[in-house]
């Protein structure tokens, strides 16, 4: 790889100092990871340290402490409530009442679970007198494993929580050594709507991420490490349990389930992502330039009705797509609409394979996606066109230059540059585009040669919609589904991560304000 | 534009001008193209739900006999039911996320604390992760808390809730290109922080704040899958989309379908008279936000 | 076997004991959901208000019928089995799955019974694993025959596949069969040319323990070509709907419950007719199909007397009076041998074609959960194969995927002995070979043999005739009396067996 310095890179052309930048990041790769692992073993130290210099604090608080602080550790708030701060120190307390309660009570058995995530499964028993079979059940995997999470969660918090306290103590000591006054609860209260303002406004929406959407996505992928399928329900079926990196092994491995002819699963996810990069790819692009154009056509200045042609484009967002893709689809049915009209003109003879070629069934998964996608694209752009100053057309127009020249050289950089961010998330979004797919084919037409234990797999399956039917499948293997969940994450990440290091306006949120 | 801008032209631009009107023609001849091909599919959705002679899926368009049936029939069913569920969501979502989101962005473009880069790079590394899976870990969670079959709409309503501080992307973005330089005066003349942002900030975020009402509005009604979930099996907790969806299974589509599409009808009509009148401001909520995330 | 026959026993007494006392301690009332297909919810709730009122023991239900499909129910319900409904229909090919999932309630001694005394063995067999009966048949009707449109096909056509696809390839109109999305339609073409796909459960009906399947075989090449016909004809529609006659259909292969969709398209034109046969090689073969059943399910119940109280409930609703009066109103045929027999029953037109197309149809016995989504690919295989080599190909994929299901390298052997006898499950034994050779022990019995088996294949190419040392060590029965070349041993002991190609090795140790 040929580095430039910088007076030859600025000499080269657009197109070359992209793939430049691009092919400089994969080289830089080997380094980077190098530097990732520096970084972690920095941030190792890092920690060590920190957390050495924790517990010195902790200590030199217990020791230097007066009785209040010292009976402090013991019970959180005491100090505040002691030195009048009554609010915090009742806050303290309350949840140290709530935490050993909930550990009593409940979560000091999920805990004791989690490592087994069950010991009894249920059991069938015959009534003689009622001539009928019951059900005894025990055990729920599930719930420990869940619940389990949830408390690991809830000690995390705690010691959060009795570290402040500790701190707390010895701040209000420092304070009330130098002679000044504590805060008092109708200062913190007032904070909370000034200083602290941000804590307020976050609080709810930051809660609510945290059970929402941190705890599920952490059971996932924890659920990939065990056997939790239909017949493992952890419940009503069998217990589940550990079985560390097998379903890791089932799916990257070539030669596992690869008896014959038919694909491993690793082939199988194989060929799912090319065709989702390919979708993802085709589908972003397509809607932006065409959206960009349609948009452009109907700012063009002369066009009337402006209002009316966006509002029937428009349409399309506003109508649920569960209903308008069902439709689309029932269009391009063999015996769909389409063919019969194409037919009854005599333009075919016979009906055009819009969903049973796989060809013609990724071409036509992505031209009813700009059907849908234009739409959106057209509004956004519409704003962005109106904001780019028409001086700069002006002096083009002096200058001679044609309209396509005014494009490339004015209205694309410019769009480029300011919808960036835009396009990236726009790329992400498509490669988990799961109701497009679902909605118009569901995979259809399915790939024989795809290892199909799982549910069968489509040409035009992403692997979300592909996720999706691993656990709706006669097994239900929901192990399976969050290892594709997780490898999705993976491949998504990266290719953020790349993006994020070509493209510079992505980083610089400050540029706009 | 009126008509006078073009039939106004310098003299010398006569060339300019015919060609001009050659682009123009061009491009009306395309719109009223794309025109039809976006309307055809609701045309034909429209005109299937007046049909009265079959009930299924049938291969023409234009109903051989009209009639209200199928407008009717829906009454009949459980739709009320559905409809009124997915409107309480829809309408309480819409409230409740706005308020989330406003929050979560307005502190993220406002404030400056320690974890503020670290928290933006954590949610964006959540929203990597398919959320496909985590249905199911919110199903018995929601089951745990009685949110469930019956009582689905508030648990659906948690939901929609719960994680929508992660899409403060766009409304960041907006007030981001609302000038620091207003809020630091206020400041200076002793406001607080809540006092800036509802004497100051928010009478400036109104295309914003209709952008994210408008789109937190749409979004329950065209939910399916989750929305299966959590109603499980039990009409009184269904969404519209889940509870038609049933409408097109294979022993039921010959009777049903033409219901299905009258009920699409009237599913579309809330969402399309809010969108065409909020319009403006859809579009200057989203070119404020989206691209400035 | 034996543990079943100490529970009947140790039934029996209790019950005589007893007698009627335990009986009248259900009676109470008891708030149940139940799971039905949209367009018989009205009818359920009536039945249940009819079974409230006349049941002698004082159950009395209130029950909330939820409209849950049929199709989907072992889905819906293996999300989360508490929340399922506690009384549920499905089609037959989920009752594997939903047994494995501990979704259904074993049936008691006396509805066991009841129930196999009170229908066709068909679907008694249909809703039994292993030894075990899990489910109430409700039909017996879930198969399929040939609607057409009598203004597009002529009568003398109807019996020949070839001259039905010239018909409406010359008409532009489609020929509905669904070959490319459903094994159920698919499979019945490998059936016409004798093919079979029989799978074994263990006694509880939990496992699946192995598979005589002959799909990929050359009878199953011929079924191809059958099947190449179809879905190569660009008016093939892979579709099962009765509607599609209002899209340009002329001909559905579909079942009864499409019977009056179809009469309100077609009207007078309306024609049913058993399958067509198809030509290869100067052979005629007609097709087959499958012929199944929908059953009823009760949900495992933590209580036994509302257990108890549900059987009760189900017995009711899959009786002859129930499908009767479901066969009235939605014209579902019976699977209970007395509503068979009643004249109404006997002369459904829809039921009349069916029962033409039963010579050729096969009861549908209890298969893998993945085997439906195994099989299907195999349309748009043979749809995409140029030639027999591509036809073979599609077949071997197949193949392979079904022997993947048993988790075991391709070429593994796995040795069942039958220690008492075949038949018996019970004494039956499963030993899987490693890197070819196998040790095992043999006790004392009247049948100290087995079969090696190629999982997947129901093989008898390693067996008695291909050993070459220790032919001592085994008894030699003849070709009659073990046609399924079987190792039987001459005596109980331990041995090594090694199997190389076509040659097996024994050592007594």
């Amino acid at each position: 790889m040929k580095t430039y310095s910088d007076l030859e890179y600025l000499k080269l052309s657009k197109g070359k100092k992209f793939l430049y930048k691009i092919s400089r990041f994969f080289c830089s790769i080997p380094q980077k990871i190098l530097g990732l692992f520096v970084a972690l073993w920095n941030l190792i130290k890092k920690g060590c340290s920190k957390v050495k210099e924790e517990a010195v604090d902790i200590f030199s608080t217990f020791v230097n402490g007066d009785w209040k602080t010292k009976v402090s550790f013991l019970v959180m708030g005491f100090g505040n409530i002691a030195r009048g701060q009554i609010l915090r120190g009742l806050l303290f307390l309350l949840f140290e009442v709530v935490f050993i309660g909930y550990m009593v009570l409940a979560g000091g058995y999920w805990l004791s679970m989690l490592p087994s995530l069950g010991k009894v499964g249920p059991s069938e028993e015959y009534d003689f007198v009622l001539d009928a079979y019951y059900t005894v059940y025990n055990d729920n995997s599930f719930k420990i494993l869940l619940y389990g999470v949830l408390t690991i969660f809830f000690i995390i918090a705690f010691i959060y929580t009795w570290r402040v306290n500790v701190r707390q103590n010895k701040l209000a000591e420092q304070i009330l050594a130098k002679g000044k006054k504590l805060k008092s609860g109708k200062d913190d209260l007032r904070s909370l709507v000034d200083d602290q303002f941000h804590k307020t406004l976050m609080a709810l929406p930051l809660t609510g991420i945290l059970i929402f959407t941190v705890l599920p996505i952490v059971f996932m992928i924890l659920v990939a490490f065990t056997n939790y399928d239909g017949a493992h329900d952890g419940y009503y079926s069998n217990l589940f349990g550990w079985v560390g990196l097998d379903n890791f092994n089932t799916m990257l491995n070539w030669n596992v389930n690869s008896g014959g002819s038919v694909q491993s699963y690793a082939a199988t996810f194989g060929e799912v992502l090319s065709w989702t990069l390919m979708w993802a790819f085709f589908a972003t692009f397509t809607n932006y330039f065409l959206g960009m154009f349609v948009a452009m056509a109907i700012n063009k200045k002369g066009i009337n009705l402006k209002k009316l042609w966006r509002t029937v484009l428009v349409l399309t967002i506003a109508i649920p797509q569960f209903i308008s893709l069902l439709y689309v689809s029932k269009m391009f049915a063999k015996n769909g609409i389409i063919n019969g009209f194409l037919m009854s003109m005599g333009w075919i003879t016979e009906a055009l394979p819009f969903w049973e070629d796989p060809t013609w069934a990724r071409i036509t998964v992505i031209i009813t996606n700009v059907w849908i996608g234009i739409p959106y694209l057209m509004l956004i752009t519409t704003g962005i066109l109106m904001n780019i100053p028409q001086d700069l057309y002006e002096s083009a127009r002096i200058d001679g230059a044609n309209p396509w020249q005014q494009y490339t050289k004015i209205t694309l950089p410019y769009m480029l540059f300011v919808t960036g961010p835009y396009l990236l998330t726009s790329f992400t979004g498509n490669m988990n585009n799961f109701n497009v797919i679902y909605l118009l084919t569901g995979g259809a037409p399915t790939n024989p040669a795809a290892s199909s234990a799982a549910g069968t797999v489509g040409y035009t399956d992403l692997l979300i919609t592909w996720l999706f039917k691993i656990t709706q499948g006669a097994e239900s293997q929901y192990y399976l589904a969050s290892v594709v969940g997780i490898l999705v994450f993976v491949v998504v990440a990266l290719i953020s991560l790349v993006v994020y290091n070509v493209l510079p306006s992505i980083k610089n949120e400050e540029d706009f304000q | 534009m009126s008509e006078k801008n073009i039939t106004n032209p310098m003299k010398r631009h006569m060339g300019l001008k015919t060609s001009r009107a050659i682009g123009n023609t061009a491009i009306y001849a395309l719109l009223i193209c794309i025109s039809i091909i976006w309307l055809v599919p609701f045309v034909c959705i429209v005109l299937q739900s007046f049909r009265v002679e079959l009930k299924g899926p049938v291969g023409y368009v234009l109903p051989k006999q009209w009639g209200l049936d199928n407008y009717k029939a829906l009454f009949q069913t459980d739709f009320p039911r559905w409809y009124a569920n997915t409107f309480i969501a829809a309408l309480v979502t819409a409230v409740l996320q706005t308020i989330i989101v406003l929050c979560m962005s307005y502190t993220l473009s406002r404030f400056r604390f320690k974890m503020r880069k670290p928290l933006m790079r954590f949610m964006l590394i959540l929203g990597m992760f398919p959320g496909m899976l985590t249905m199911i870990i919110l199903y018995r969670v929601l089951k745990d808390l009685g949110m469930t079959q019956a009582n689905a709409v508030p648990g659906l309503i948690l939901v929609y809730i719960a994680s929508s501080g992660m899409g403060y992307y766009v409304s960041k973005g907006f007030f981001d290109t609302i000038p620091k330089s207003l809020d630091e005066a206020a400041r200076v003349d002793g406001a607080t922080r809540f006092q800036v942002l509802k004497k100051i900030i928010l009478p400036l975020s109104k295309p914003i704040v209709i952008y994210t009402i408008l789109t937190a509005f749409m979004g329950p009604w065209g939910d399916y899958v989750f929305a299966q979930y959590i109603s499980f099996g039990t009409s009184a907790g269904m969404n519209v989309a889940v509870g038609m969806y049933r409408w097109l299974n294979k022993d039921q589509i010959a009777a049903s379908y033409t219901m299905f599409c009258a009920g699409g009808v009237l599913v579309a009509i809330p969402v399309t008279v809010l969108f065409m009148c909020l319009q403006k401001y859809y579009v200057e909520g989203v070119t404020g936000g989206a691209v400035k995330g | 076997m034996k543990k079943f026959l100490a529970v009947l026993m140790a039934a029996m007494m209790m019950f005589t004991m007893i007698g009627t006392a335990g009986a009248t301690s259900l009676a109470g009332t008891y708030d149940i959901t139940v799971w039905v297909a949209e367009n018989a919810v009205e009818l359920t709730k009536t039945q249940i208000e009819n079974f409230n009122k006349t049941n002698e023991l004082g159950i009395v239900f209130n029950a909330t019928v939820e409209a849950v499909s049929e199709a989907d129910a072992a889905t819906q319900m293996i999300t989360d089995v508490e929340a399922g409904g506690d009384l549920f229909c499905f089609a037959q090919d989920q009752f594997a799955r939903l047994v494995q999932a501990g979704a259904l309630a074993k049936l008691g001694v006396k509805a066991a019974e009841t129930v196999s005394a009170a229908n066709s063995s068909g679907v008694v067999a249909a809703a039994t694993a292993g030894d075990t009966m899990y489910a109430y048949p409700l039909t017996a009707d879930n198969g399929y025959f040939m609607y057409y449109d009598k203004s597009v096909i002529p009568e003398e056509h109807i019996d020949s596949l070839e001259a039905l696809i010239a018909d409406c390839e010359a008409a532009q109109k489609y020929f509905a069969y669904e070959m490319q999305t459903s094994a159920w339609y698919l499979a019945g073409v490998f059936f016409g040319t004798g093919c079979v796909s029989e799978w074994t459960m263990d006694e509880e009906g939990k496992n699946f323990v192995s598979v005589k399947d002959t799909f990929n075989s050359p009878e199953g090449l011929i079924a191809a070509k059958g099947i190449e016909k179809l879905v190569k004809s660009p008016f093939h529609l892979s579709s099962s709907s009765g509607s599609e006659f209002a899209s340009g259909a002329a001909i559905v292969v579909t079942g009864t419950w499409d019977f009056n969709n179809v009469q309100g398209i077609l009207g007078d034109n309306m024609g049913v007719a058993d399958l067509p046969s198809f030509e290869v090689d100067g052979k005629e073969y007609h097709l087959g199909s499958f012929n199944g059943c929908k059953l009823m399910g009760v949900k495992p119940q933590v209580d036994a007397v509302k257990a108890a109280a549900l059987h009760q409930l189900a017995q009711y609703l899959t009786g002859e009076q129930c499908q009767l009066e479901r066969f009235e109103a939605l014209s579902w045929g019976p699977s209970n041998l007395n509503a068979q027999a009643s004249e109404a029953v006997q002369a459904n037109p829809g039921l009349v074609a069916l029962n033409a197309q039963a010579p050729y149809s096969v009861p549908q016995g209890q298969i893998h959960g993945s085997w439906w989504d195994i099989a299907k690919v195999i349309g748009d295989d043979i749809k995409a194969a140029t030639d027999e080599a591509g036809l073979q190909q599609a077949l071997d994929n197949y193949y392979d995927k079904i022997a993947a299901l048993f988790k075991l390298d391709n070429n593994a052997l796995l040795f069942v002995g039958a220690w008492n006898g075949w038949n018996n499950a019970d004494e039956t034994d499963t030993f899987y070979f490693k890197d070819g050779v196998l040790t095992l022990d043999v006790p004392e019995s009247d049948y100290m043999g087995g079969r090696i088996v190629n999982p997947g294949k129901w093989d008898t190419d390693k067996g008695f005739a291909q050993v070459v040392t220790g032919a001592e060590l085994i008894q030699d029965l003849g070709v009659e009396a073990n046609p399924d070349n079987n190792i039987v041993f001459a005596e109980p002991g331990n041995y090594t067996v090694t199997v190389n190609g076509s040659e097996i090795t024994i050592v007594k140790n």
